[in-house]
């Protein structure tokens, strides 16, 4: 009994951390209706560079944050000016290929500096848990990231109803000709948009570096995740996002409970076919 | 309508330049190095493997992510079939495509709904799937796969024949089936798939019959890689880097041409064989290449070429009768229309 309480513990915190992954993703393919192949290996870049700001400044993963979500922002940023946006008016193909090839290219930079050594985020936290009782026990980083993610997907809730900018970014999503003769300037709109969404990818990143090991090559498990919420959730839906993570965590982790930790990953895989199969338009869509 | 397999003024010309390349291509092993004929061959297995994503995304419209299914189905059925039934190989290759096709018809029920990304990612979970399945299945050798014992001592020049014809097939296939019924409703569905569809164009019927092509012949080319590999394993045989590279053969060559793939292919192999002591440097500029040649040059090296200079080596491109110049303005006059 007490294992499950655990699993389910378990299972609930990652959907948080979950929800951080896919967020970015279900932005950008809300707004800019594109797919990107490459947000998990932005996800991992996010991770080394904190390796490195962390190992050459000495401090927190936490702080390094500071540093990490510009770069990243900036990245994004530029990919989307200097490349996506050239190739978005002839179609869904050339987008995904230039991902893709995005995805390639980061993995194999990361490989060719870090190699393919196991690399992790250390910090004081990372080995802390809460008791509850003998058998359950929730390990500190967990929590935090399940906090971070909420926080992460609450902010961009209020920036999208809240600020002008959120608003012009969602009305350019809406209609971008009618967005235009209202007054926004849609320019830099789908970059701005890249930008936010490298940056929570690099959020979930850090976080994801405290908790478990991570590779050159570990961008296509995080993107896997980053699917099923977006699919569960429904594409491009801020909130839902939220209640995609928690299922979707609850999911694997229940898998591995029942049926070993083998079944964890072919759970996910499992639930993320039967969705696109079955209800391709998210849970939470009309 | 007339269709000749050769396109343009020169046709007896280019069709004994045709000859004359295939004749030396079969005359490799007789003079080529034991590299030589390893690097023909892996052009040869790499221009089938673009072919075969090219009929999926060039033509029919599925960007398919998963074409590595068939791969490692193939490089499995060849390994089981050899190892617990005596199989001979080249049969194991056949009924290895046959599984492979069974396999995409269950896929296609499944799949085939789906439109783009959601295609694009189905077909790669699918894949993803596959490795967790065949790495914790012990009949297959679970994590560490199988060697294909039957391969010990052949002669790569034997691969390589194989690898030869099934280039060619797919070739032929491609520009056979595009001059075909199905071919003229595929671009009837990719240039717009409702009008098609009105018009009397089965979609699912036509993308079915490209997905059945497609994993056959795949397949085999990945027996015939596990047959020159000798060792299969879940990880390589299912892992996205298949896809990967027949995705920059065909941009790189040029999408939705019949010899972009060709070129695609002998670029790829060239890059990879010559990169390949600088470690991951030959992914990271293939990639490069592969988004350069997207934003400028998006119809690939031997499509913008084409566009140019109007110039097709091979032609998938139905032709009006050469001949047929329109009866006479004389002629309709006096007929009393």
């Amino acid at each position: 009994m007490d294992a499950l309480i655990q699993s389910l513990i378990q299972g609930v915190l990652l959907g948080g951390l979950y929800a951080a992954i896919g967020i970015g993703m279900s932005l950008i393919f809300g707004i800019v209706k594109l797919t990107n192949l490459a947000h998990g290996d932005f996800l991992v870049l996010g991770s080394y560079i904190s390796l490195v700001v962390t190992s050459t400044l000495g401090i927190s993963p936490f702080l390094s944050l500071i540093i990490v979500v510009p770069v990243m922002f900036c990245i994004g940023f530029v990919v989307q000016n200097t490349m996506l946006n050239k190739v978005l008016s002839k179609g869904a193909e050339p987008t995904l290929m230039i991902t893709f090839g995005l995805s390639i290219v980061i993995q194999n930079l990361l490989l060719y500096f870090f190699t393919a050594d196991a690399r992790n985020l250390h910090s004081s936290i990372t080995l802390k848990s809460i008791t509850i009782s003998d058998g359950i026990r929730i390990p500190v980083i967990y929590l935090i990231s399940c906090v971070v993610g909420v926080v992460v997907i609450l902010i961009l809730g209020a920036y999208f109803k809240k600020t002008y900018q959120g608003k012009a970014i969602m009305a350019a999503a809406d209609d971008l000709e009618v967005a235009q003769l209202m007054g926004v300037n849609i320019k830099n709109i789908y970059g701005l948009a890249m930008g936010i969404s490298i940056a929570t990818a690099a959020i979930a990143g850090v976080m994801v570096g405290m908790i478990y090991n991570f590779y050159p090559t570990s961008g296509s498990s995080y993107l896997v995740i980053a699917f099923a919420v977006v699919v569960i959730g429904g594409m491009g839906s801020t909130y839902g996002t939220l209640v995609a993570g928690l299922l979707f965590g609850l999911a694997q982790v229940l898998g591995a409970h029942f049926f070993g930790a083998q079944a964890q990953l072919l759970t996910g895989y499992i639930v993320l076919l039967v969705m696109l199969i079955f209800r391709p338009q998210g849970l939470f869509s009309k | 309508m007339k269709t000749n397999l050769l396109s343009g003024r020169s046709t007896i010309l280019k069709f004994i330049a045709l000859i004359i390349v295939i004749v030396a291509l079969f005359s490799v092993p007789s003079w080529g190095s034991q590299y030589t004929v390893m690097f023909f061959m892996l052009v040869c297995m790499y221009i089938g493997l673009g072919q075969m994503w090219n009929l999926l995304a060039g033509y029919a419209g599925l960007v398919s992510l998963g074409q590595q299914i068939y791969i490692g189905i193939g490089g499995y059925a060849l390994a089981v079939l050899s190892n617990y039934y005596g199989v001979p190989l080249f049969l194991g290759l056949i009924i290895g495509g046959l599984v492979a096709m069974l396999i995409s018809v269950g896929l296609s029920y499944l799949l085939l709904r789906m439109k783009g990304m959601y295609f694009a990612v189905a077909t790669w979970i699918t894949a993803e799937a596959l490795i967790v399945i065949f790495a914790g299945w012990n009949y297959v050798g679970s994590g560490n796969g199988m060697f294909i014992k039957a391969v010990r001592g052949m002669p790569t020049s034997t691969i390589y024949y194989y690898s030869l014809v099934v280039a060619i097939i797919t070739v032929i296939i491609v520009v056979f089936l595009l001059r075909s019924k199905l071919g003229l409703g595929l671009i009837a569905i990719r240039d717009n798939d409702s009008a098609a569809e009105t018009s009397g164009v089965n979609i699912f019927k036509t993308k079915l019959y490209c997905m059945m092509i497609s994993s056959f012949l795949t397949s085999v080319i990945g027996g015939l890689f596990y047959m020159s590999q000798v060792w299969v394993q879940p990880y390589a045989a299912f892992a996205i880097n298949w896809t990967i590279a027949g995705m920059f053969i065909v941009v790189i060559g040029g999408i939705g041409t019949v010899s972009g793939p060709i070129l695609g292919a002998i670029i790829y192999v060239f890059l990879n064989q010559y990169l390949s002591q600088f470690g991951g440097i030959s992914m990271i500029i293939l990639g490069i290449i592969a988004i350069l040649v997207i934003l400028f040059a998006s119809k690939g090296i031997l499509g913008t070429i084409q566009d140019k200079f109007g110039f097709e080596i091979l032609s998938a491109r139905r032709h009006s009768d050469r001949t047929f110049t329109g009866k006479p303005i004389e002629e309709l006059e006096g007929s009393n229309l």
